[in-house]
């Protein structure tokens, strides 16, 4: 099941990197709108901590952001078409290394795939210990990626 | 000798000296379950600080040192003599310190690092944009402490250089040899007080740990 997952991943992600150069004003609005999704996944992961930190997790809390996370999981690396990185002009965090060592970012992008599929399938359960046991997966799938393609603050 | 410091207004001074570089430094290493930890802590010690000022031994309390800008410039030119504790120009680096301390562990409370992954206790209570801008709000207002503590040492030296007034063993062993009056210490009692609610306070803002 996992390799079918990496497979479809890194398939989706081969089409991508083919696409030609985008125009700078297209760059920018691609740019902002991934930003956009970012803030919104951890706004998310920020919810489900919470949730999970807590002594009485409300399930239904769990569920619209795990939903969410592994929706945007599924569309992630579309987020990074050539010509959005730093040479766009914009201020962004995207590191070069996204497009020039492009096999192992779509790896890390497809291991938040299954991180967070399995996260939600668990959120989905109900077993509040289960769903405890699948998070670490998802937020090392973030910082994962975070730490190879992103750069540092500042 | 003269009795200055009481021995929580001293505990408290040096719990601070050391609580501020092991935060900054688990805030670096991204140690963050212990810089909440450490924080909350620093929320305890604040807290106990501002009770201890309206209810703690005469040296320890805001209205028998902070003095209006009539007294510190008559402190400035010379005019007014410090009886034994805070000068009216040391109080105000008290104050800017409680101050910026306070606003850090405030700030701190609230924050919420850029990924989700760490919030604050009461990082709920606001948007996570809003967390987000007080995380950096919480980084900038570590310098304007750190400027601060520069300026708190720098008239520690001032006064060890040029005044020949050593006034950092007396915020070690509570005592100095001169001075005017002496410190009345609170009882026991108080300090009991000061603490249970402090501690109360503490566990009414972040639970318990």
């Amino acid at each position: 099941m996992k390799t079918i997952f990496l497979a479809a991943a890194a398939a989706a992600c081969m089409v991508t990197a083919a696409a030609a150069q985008l125009p700078p004003a297209e760059a920018a609005a691609k740019i902002r709108a991934r930003q956009h999704n970012y803030k919104q996944m951890a706004a998310a992961v920020r919810s489900i901590n919470e949730q999970l930190r807590s002594g009485a997790p409300v399930l239904a809390e769990i569920r619209t952001r795990s939903r969410l996370i592994a929706g945007f999981a599924l569309q992630l690396l579309r987020w990074f078409p050539r010509g959005t990185g730093p040479e766009a002009g914009v201020r962004t965090r995207a590191l070069p290394t996204i497009w020039s060592n492009h096999r192992a970012f779509t790896r890390a992008g497809a291991v938040l795939v299954v991180a967070s599929r399995n996260f939600d399938r668990a959120a989905r359960g109900g077993d509040v210990a289960a769903i405890r046991a699948a998070w670490p997966a998802v937020t090392r799938a973030c910082a994962g990626c975070h730490d190879d393609f992103r750069a540092e603050e500042h | 000798m003269i009795p200055v410091w009481d021995l929580p207004v001293r505990l408290f001074h040096w719990l601070v000296v050391l609580l501020v570089p092991l935060m900054w430094w688990t805030a670096e290493e991204e140690m963050m379950d212990l810089h909440m930890l450490l924080g909350k802590t620093m929320l305890f010690l604040v807290l106990f600080r501002l009770i201890w000022g309206l209810i703690g031994s005469s040296t320890a309390r805001f209205a028998s040192f902070v003095r209006g800008p009539a007294a510190i410039r008559r402190y400035l030119r010379g005019e007014q003599r410090a009886g034994v504790g805070h000068s009216p120009v040391g109080a105000l680096s008290v104050i800017a310190l409680l101050a910026v301390l306070s606003m850090q562990v405030g700030l701190g409370l609230f924050a919420s690092d850029e990924d989700g992954d760490y919030a604050g206790p009461l990082s709920h209570w606001v948007t996570f944009d809003t967390a987000e801008t007080l995380a950096e709000r919480h980084e900038q207002m570590f310098y304007v402490l750190l400027g601060l503590i520069g300026l708190h040492l720098a008239a520690i030296l001032f006064y060890l250089i040029v005044r020949r007034d050593n006034l950092v063993t007396p915020m070690i062993i509570g005592a100095r040899p001169d001075g005017e009056g002496a410190m009345v210490a609170a009882p026991a009692w108080r300090l009991a007080a000061a603490v249970a609610l402090a501690g109360l306070g503490t566990w009414m803002i972040v639970g318990l740990l």
